[in-house]
């Protein structure tokens, strides 16, 4: 932009310039440009890089009384068989897969039908609606449903003592905490999540539609052979987007969990966070860390990959 | 596509599912809402019964007043109005320079940035090396610590780049024959022209201050420098109740009150802006 005008000064004149000097003018030309970019180049060196190259505790043994000791693999050795951390591996995995399909499969049905509504205020109404609980923060949806689902003075309770059911203990008991923790995850981001389907099914061309009707297909069959495939190609995307966030599971899990479900509910950072700041054990806690960065990574390219071929474009 | 409603023969079964649509959207809306009316009820509510009513007893606002009268409470409200602020403030500074110098295509050095950059979104350094950096540059126990580190989000400086780069290139260059500084282009041309996605952004990163929790947990250890969210783990999950009987300090009526106030900002703020969320999320990911 700020270069064009004046390599074309540059090139009318007649002698060639040289590449060498037509550089240091550009980046004279730019001098603002890169005094704007200063701040942004300091906090990701800061908060970004620097905590990179920290992940050398991994190798190293700490103690209170001792400087670190380099130790090279041991870390690593030592968590591949804590079962503690076999344990969180495996609810992490399952935790993460098991919501993002929960999620996927219901966003879309809403999605759908949100698209079947005609009056165009009762839609935008209920979307509103649905949004909502997006903006409240975990905490408070934590807080909400501990209050609901208390034992002692809980709505839900309160509706099952009608009954003359005897209060449940909702979230300390394991075989509940899974079910709750997926429901409120879909209380939570069910309206967020038919946004994008949404933006998918009305970019689908209506001519589609009538040229089903005249092929005779009714509502039904035209969901099936033209929506469905229309928004496909999102799905897909969506898919291996969420894949690649598949071990970022945390705060969800850390404000809903608490010591009686530990079993169920210990993902790697709820379990890094604990052995890393509660427990002051840095270079264990930065090999969980850096085992869980390195999947991430690798999840990450694999679905910039898949994206590339699905869309014709990466995810970065 | 408008269609009546009718129940001629070949529409029935068309009509019928509308109608049951609707209701079975109105009855999922209910149970999105029934929660927070429960805890709006229930915080109104000084007969501390709490039963299956949704219209609160003895309606009163007591609960409200206490935390608005106590300092212990409306402290950690003022540190989160605090943060939200400055925090978006710095964070929209940082994004906009950054979306800025990206679009910059004839830049020497550009790709290199956006490397840097991208870089970053792959691969960090961990909980434990971040915890010490912010421990070895002194910033335990401020509030600096849960306000810079949440100021560079990548995904929204892409965001913002994209909104710079509709903007027409023309305007660039008549601006530039009148002789505007690159800097002068940006806060009287680039800026007034992206207001929406100043907004949209600008929100973005309020509701992320606003409801972020974990860096004070993480760096934050001095009560009196709590953030509202905190406050409220305090008061309500760290006295989990997971005992029948257990009761927290302030009563059961606060909690509820607490959870109301600090869902109010975010909501109240919401229903203006969600176009512009709507937008920001649908950018770049639905096929063209």
């Amino acid at each position: 932009m700020f270069a064009k005008t004046q390599r074309n000064n540059l090139t009318q004149g007649t002698a060639v310039v040289p590449k060498k000097k037509d550089l240091v003018r550009r980046i004279i030309q730019y001098k603002y440009f890169y005094l704007m970019f200063l701040p942004v180049f300091i906090f990701t060196i800061v908060f970004n890089y620097i905590p990179m190259a920290g992940i050398r505790f991994a190798f190293y043994k700490y103690n209170p009384f001792a400087p670190p000791k380099f130790i090279g693999w041991e870390n690593f050795k030592t968590l591949l068989v804590n079962p503690k951390f076999i344990a969180a591996f495996k609810n992490t995995i399952t935790l993460s897969i098991v919501n993002l399909v929960l999620g996927m499969l219901v966003s879309i049905i809403f999605a759908l039908l949100l698209n079947e509504l005609y009056n165009k205020y009762f839609k935008s109404f209920v979307q509103t609606v649905l949004y909502l609980p997006h903006f409240i923060s975990w905490v408070v949806t934590a807080s909400i449903f501990y209050l609901i689902l208390s034992p002692t003075d809980g709505f839900i309770n309160q509706i099952l003592g009608f009954f003359g059911i005897e209060p449940i203990y909702f979230m300390i008991e394991e075989k509940w905490w899974t079910p709750i923790y997926y429901f409120i995850n879909r209380w939570k981001e069910t309206g967020w999540g038919t946004i994008i389907y949404l933006a998918a099914l009305s970019g689908i061309n209506p001519e589609l539609y009538e040229a089903a009707v005249i092929d005779g297909a009714g509502r039904l069959k035209q969901t099936w052979y033209v929506t469905i495939p229309g928004i496909m190609s999102t799905i897909l995307v969506v898919f291996i987007l969420n894949l690649a966030k598949v071990m970022n599971i945390f705060e969800s899990v850390f404000v809903l969990q608490n010591p009686m479900v530990l079993n169920v509910s210990e993902v790697i950072r709820t379990y890094n966070y604990k052995v890393g700041l509660l427990q002051s054990d840095y270079g264990y806690s930065t090999a969980v860390g850096l085992f869980n960065s390195v999947i991430s990574m690798v999840l990450v390219i694999i679905a910039d990959k898949a994206s590339q071929k699905i869309k014709g474009s990466g995810i970065l | 596509m408008q269609e009546k409603l009718s129940f001629k023969k070949g529409y029935r079964g068309r009509t019928i599912f509308r109608i049951v649509n609707v209701v079975f959207l109105i009855f999922v809306m209910i149970l999105m809402i029934v929660p927070i009316l429960k805890i709006l009820s229930d915080s109104l509510d000084t007969a501390g019964t709490y039963g299956l009513n949704i219209i609160p007893k003895n309606p009163s606002f007591l609960a409200y007043k206490t935390i608005f009268t106590t300092t212990a409470l409306y402290r950690p409200f003022l540190i989160s109005i605090y943060t939200t602020v400055v925090g978006t403030a710095i964070a929209l500074l940082l994004t906009t320079f950054g979306a800025y110098v990206l679009i910059q295509k004839d830049m020497p050095g550009r790709k290199f940035f956006v490397w840097m950059i991208f870089f970053t979104m792959i691969f960090n350094g961990g909980l434990v090396p971040t915890y010490l950096l912010i421990r070895n540059i002194k910033l335990i126990n401020t509030l600096w610590a849960v306000i810079l580190p949440l100021a560079l989000n990548v995904y929204n400086m892409v965001l913002m780049k994209n909104f710079f780069e509709q903007i027409p290139e023309s305007l660039f260059e008549a601006a530039e024959i009148d002789g505007c500084s690159p800097m002068r282009i940006f806060w009287t041309i680039v800026l007034p022209l992206s207001k929406p996605a100043l907004a949209s952004i600008g929100l973005f990163f309020a509701v992320e201050y606003w409801n972020h929790f974990f860096n004070f947990v993480m760096y934050i250890t001095d009560t009196s420098k709590y953030n509202f969210q905190i406050k409220l783990r305090e008061l309500v999950l760290d006295s989990q109740n997971l005992a029948p009987g257990a009761e927290a300090i302030y009563g059961r009526t606060i909690q509820y009150a607490a959870v109301l106030v600090s869902m109010l900002p975010p909501m109240i703020v919401y229903p203006f802006c969600q176009k512009y969320f709507v937008q920001g999320v649908t950018m770049g990911a639905v096929k063209e």
